[in-house]
């Protein structure tokens, strides 16, 4: 089973993050939430939560690399990264609109 | 014993009853698989013969053929019988049919429940055709949109034999997923590890999973929509704290994953038939796995994209519309892994091979003009018009249909055992392909000229009528191509000629047994040690008959079939799968009455009906396993395995953790649909929140600990914690519904008295398995004393405890926060 949650984790992982940023977006936008506690623009929120989600990302291709962690089956480990790889990238294209487009319009 | 002893003693076991009453005892994966593709075929031929009604139709501006309310029914039906009756119960029976032959076993996981999903498939299919026939079939479009398909927009039974019909149906793609992911995962030939499994089987893995978390957003939309109607609880209505938006999200988190759930096993045919087709073997193995988990996984990031015209901000746009793009990237790898693979080898053009090439040149146009409604200012123009019919036909019937065409003539020598000998296929294709191409390349541009869908009619004069009559005739050129397939596949079933074992060479299991195939499959099983195993060993097939594989002895005479690690593939223990009966389909009859009444509001039958089901499913578990401690008991080659029963991890185990893998995310949807209305539904927050005391906490906290701590201590001692943990959050539950006694108020009620339904529905079950696995220590039942059953119960009743702190919680929170 750790052999198949190591090929789930990556993409499980983009999808949760992508549905983070997108929930958040969400919520920055309701008119019936209230301003972030923080001294912070919405945009620097979502730009946050972005750089937070490539990090994961980077992190996890990290892990499924090192020694501790890495598949024993060559050609699973392979699929694996290339899986990890895939998220990273997925991370950085579909929330690079966080810094491009107006948020609540 | 030699290899025809063998055969007549295995038949004995596997084989199912004669004459007619075998069709409804049977669960044995090779009659079940046929039956599923059967019945599917027939749904295919009634969903073809609606869409040429719509054709006839649309032939001519001004058409009188069809009155609006009878169209709106047959191109509801045309969708919805072809994407639930059709497309999804099509891959279960070619799954049900081949993954255990491919895989090396004898069976599927779950036999019981296979014919269990078969019988919910075929009931509530029937339920939609009576629907038909009766004339009070669905008409609000396949993806009933509300308010259009609330009592406001049909206020008839049409919408409810929708609601209820493909939520039934739905049971049967759930049970197959259940069945498929635990087959893929712990049912193989010894030997078989991940990385040599058949890339079928990764495609089925992937499909399997994606139903498992695809479907319950829709089934959860299908109940609350329901219950929207039956008993007014306002989900989906704006003035009373609902937002018709909420179906929107709903139905394509399931929709837009469904259009992969159908491509995908179409893909795994593909990467399956045309390395043997091209004499070769497939290129990029693992590239090919990694863009099919890839796609997998993206293609739940997409489903706003069905609904960029909804008024979503354009940050929000333009996510969807990036993650749209993206999935165009791991299409495109499998292209060229299949591109790749014709260039190394020497294709012959065989009927399937011809069948994917017509794939080729339809996938890539669909999957171009699909890239073209990613892009949002496009879609603005070309949404809801006949541009996405054309496309969405391209995807589907050039990404399923056309493949799923060539898996029937590649595998039709194995269902039958006979030659492809007669060539009225090849007839077909030439007037099924270039029919498609003629019904729908054209209609592109009545899309762009601005023809709308689902419109009954149209006036002329707008430059569509050549376009809608060069589609409606190609249609009925391409109906008689699928006519003369049915036909072909007939004849060459019953009076072609035998024909050889192996017809096209190929190196997968499923050609290593006689065909049509015995039901056990494998006299023995065998011992892999690559991904084609047939072109490293090919007497294979010899030596499995005469018994030198596992399992070769059937001395013990019962169902025997070995389960193994994930990752490896090293033998494990041994499943004994159950015998010949009816409880199956009679437990999917049960459960039909259940939405029966539900569906003619006869509410009595409801309760005793799901009284009939909980009954059925007692005694199924209970008539699994023995009294009777067996020990490690030979399988050959040296190993001794102990039965499922006597380890920890069992089948149902296993089968839980899936079947609760689509129960979370049930209920994360629900949570999803809660946070949705909280922050953007119009008319909120409703005029008052929950806001639960402190007793209510207290009893929830302490209900909790008790009842997680229970089932970790021993079974006597556990019980008695367990009951009472159960009940504090029962009442913590009851409690929090008395604070909001009317759930047609406002949304915000509404939603609680879903939450804590489920809550409650799920201690009950915790309730009902911890009561049965004391029962069965108690009479001495081997499972609950040595094997894995409590450790199911336990698995179900932490879930239980999880989701329902998680509802008292979410009850709370906005009450708290405001």
């Amino acid at each position: 089973m750790i052999s198949v949650l190591r090929l789930s984790l990556p993409l499980g992982l983009w999808l949760a993050s992508f549905s983070a940023v997108y929930g958040l977006h969400g919520l920055l936008c309701s008119s019936r939430w209230a301003a972030p506690p923080i001294a912070l623009s919405e945009r620097a929120l979502l730009i946050g939560a972005t750089l937070a989600a490539i990090a994961l990302q980077a992190l996890c291709l990290l892990i499924l690399r090192s020694p501790r962690w890495r598949e024993p089956d060559p050609r699973l480990r392979n699929i694996g990264l290339a899986l990890a790889a895939v998220a990273l990238l997925a991370a950085a294209w579909t929330m690079l609109p966080v810094v491009a487009f107006s948020s609540c319009l | 014993m030699n290899a025809l002893r063998r055969h007549r003693a295995l038949s004995r076991i596997w084989a199912s009853e004669p004459g007619l009453r075998g069709w409804f005892t049977t669960v044995n994966h090779t009659d079940l698989g046929r039956m599923f593709l059967a019945v599917a075929i027939f749904f295919f031929i009634v969903g073809g013969i609606l869409a040429m009604l719509i054709r006839a139709q649309l032939a001519s501006p001004r058409s009188a053929f069809l009155g609006p309310d009878h169209y709106n029914q047959i191109f509801t039906m045309h969708g919805t019988i072809m994407m639930f009756l059709f497309a999804i119960p099509f891959f279960e029976g070619l799954a049900v049919y081949l993954l255990p032959k491919m895989l090396g076993t004898r069976d599927l996981a779950f036999p019981r429940l296979t014919a269990y999903g078969f019988w919910c498939y075929v009931f509530g299919g029937s339920m939609m055709i009576f629907s038909l026939l009766a004339g009070v079939a669905p008409d609000s479009g396949w993806f009933m949109y509300p308010p259009l398909s609330s009592t406001i927009g049909a206020p008839g039974i049409n919408s409810d034999f929708w609601l209820i019909g493909i939520t039934f149906v739905e049971i049967s793609a759930i049970s197959a997923a259940v069945e498929i992911t635990v087959t893929v995962l712990r049912y193989r030939a010894p030997g078989m590890s991940l990385s040599r499994m058949p890339i079928f089987a990764w495609y089925a893995l992937v499909t399997a999973v994606m139903i498992l978390t695809g479907f319950p957003p829709l089934i959860l939309g299908s109940i609350l929509l329901e219950l929207e109607r039956a008993f007014d609880m306002p989900f989906f209505q704006v003035a009373a704290g609902g937002d018709a938006l909420l179906w929107q999200h709903l139905f394509w988190l399931f929709g837009h994953p469904e259009v992969y759930i159908i491509f995908l096993p179409a893909a795994g045919a593909i990467s399956t038939i045309l390395p043997v087709m091209a004499r070769t073997r497939l290129m990029g193995y693992g590239w090919v796995v990694a863009a099919a988990v890839s796609l997998g996984v993206l293609s739940f990031g997409l489903w706003v994209h069905h609904m960029f015209t909804t008024g979503i901000p354009h940050m929000g746009l333009a996510f969807f519309s990036a993650a749209s793009t993206l999935v165009a990237v791991p299409t495109a790898v499998q292209i060229f892994a299949w591109i790749g693979t014709l260039s190394k080898g020497r294709p012959s053009l065989h009927l399937p091979m011809l069948w994917l090439l017509a794939f080729f040149a339809t996938f890539v146009i669909g999957g171009l003009t699909g890239v073209m409604v990613a892009i949002v200012p496009f879609d603005w123009q070309a949404h809801d018009t006949y541009f996405i019919v054309a496309h969405l036909h391209y995807v589907l019937v050039g990404g399923f249909v056309f493949p799923m065409l060539a898996a029937l003539y590649y595998w039709m020598p194995h269902f039958t055992g006979r030659k492809t000998y007669f060539k009225l296929g090849n007839t077909a294709f030439w007037l099924i392909v270039p029919g498609f191409h003629g019904t729908f390349l054209l209609l592109h541009w009545a899309g762009l000229l601005g023809m709308r869908r689902r419109i009954d009619t149209y006036e002329s004069g707008q430059g569509w009528e050549a376009i809608n009559l060069i589609a409606s005739i190609s249609g009925f050129v391409m109906s008689i191509g699928f006519a003369l397939v049915l036909i072909d596949v007939v004849i060459n079933a019953a009076v072609a000629i035998r024909g050889s074992r192996d017809p096209w060479k190929a190196g997968t299991l499923e050609w290593a047994m006689p065909t049509p195939s015995a039901p056990y499959n494998f006299a023995s099983l065998p011992q892999v040690t690559s991904r084609e195993p047939l072109y490293d060993a090919p007497d294979l097939p010899v030596r499995l008959a005469r018994g030198e594989g596992y399992l070769g002895d059937p001395s013990r005479g019962r169902r025997e079939t070995l389960s193994v690690e994930i990752a490896t593939g090293a033998p494990r223990y041994i499943t004994v799968f159950p015998g010949n009966t009816v409880l199956p389909m009679l437990m999917s009859a049960v459960t039909g009455l259940f939405f029966l009444g539900m569906l003619l509001k006869t509410y009595w039958l409801v309760p005793i009906s799901a009284i009939g089901v909980i009954c059925c499913a007692l005694y199924w578990a209970w008539s699994l396993g023995g009294t009777t401690r067996e020990g490690a008991l030979p399988v050959g080659h040296g190993p001794e395995l102990l039965t499922a029963g006597e380890v920890a991890d069992p089948p149902g185990w296993w089968g839980s953790i899936f079947l609760l893998l689509a129960n979370g995310t049930f209920f994360g949807s629900l949570l999803f649909g809660y946070v949705f209305l909280w922050t953007i539904a119009p008319n909120w927050p409703p005029p008052r929140y929950a806001e639960p005391g402190l007793d209510v906490a207290l009893a929830a906290l302490a209900g909790a600990g008790l009842a997680a701590l229970g089932p970790r201590l021993r079974p006597s001692t556990g019980l008695l914690l367990l009951l009472p943990g159960l009940g504090g959050l029962a009442w913590a539950g009851i409690r929090i519904l008395a604070r909001v006694p009317d759930p047609t108020a406002h949304a915000y009620d509404a939603t609680l008295w879903v939450l804590m339904g489920y809550a409650l529905l799920h201690l009950a079950v915790a309730l009902v398995m911890a009561l049965f696995v004391a029962a069965r220590r108690r009479a001495g039942h081997i499972g609950a004393i040595a094997g894995g059953e409590p450790r199911i119960a336990r698995l179900w009743s932490d879930y239980a405890v999880l989701i329902s702190g998680i509802a008292v919680l979410a009850a709370a929170l906005p009450g708290w926060l405001t």
